[in-house]
């Protein structure tokens, strides 16, 4: 079973981004399907952290979108964990763009012909 | 005591669903010192008051807001 997952990467800001896209791809390639698509990365870039993260003021942020199978999240997880350049990440689902509205739902009833 | 009347600045600017990275947005329902505003005080529905409180841990885990300010770090 596969569904949509939203991470985003806290890189150490010293790396440059030629390092910290090899260590995404090495990370995504664990992720890899035969029938989706690559992920997404949006790079934030440089950012100052609300607080200090292993002594680092600033963060590298990087929000990748992909979709995986759940039997393939532990190995990637462990990967991300034991990255040092990794300052800190979180894995989220991503259910979609938008939730069910219920004011939406259909009421219309065929009340015989028009 | 009637409670006053207040509408959800969420539901108002069209956001359906609030997203943890959005800093700017979330930083307008917390306190200075950081905690998260109660919907007692702004207004913000259930739905999006819920919301709101997964979005604001997300992103203080993110370093994008913080746990708590104004104590010099």
């Amino acid at each position: 079973m596969t569904r949509q997952y939203e991470a985003v990467y806290i890189f150490d800001s010293a790396l440059d981004e030629a390092t910290i896209t090899e260590h995404l791809d090495q990370f995504h390639s664990l992720l890899a399907q035969p029938t989706a698509a690559a992920p997404a990365c949006n790079h934030w870039g440089k950012r100052t952290l609300a607080y200090p993260i292993k002594n680092h003021e600033t963060g590298y942020y990087v929000i990748a979108q992909f979709e995986t199978a759940t039997e393939a999240l532990p190995e990637y997880q462990r990967a991300v964990k034991l990255d040092e350049s990794v300052l800190r990440h979180l894995i989220v689902l991503n259910d979609g763009p938008q939730p069910v509205v219920p004011e939406a739902t259909p009421t219309e009833t065929k009340e015989g012909d028009s | 005591m009637r409670r006053r009347n207040k509408s959800c600045a969420i539901c108002e600017s069209g956001v359906r669903v609030v997203d943890y990275k959005d800093d700017r947005l979330l930083s307008r329902f917390i306190t200075e010192r950081g905690k998260m505003l109660p919907s007692r005080l702004s207004g913000t529905c259930g739905r999006h008051q819920r919301q709101l409180s997964t979005a604001i841990k997300r992103a203080r885990e993110l370093a994008l807001l913080p746990y708590i300010k104004g104590f010099g770090g």
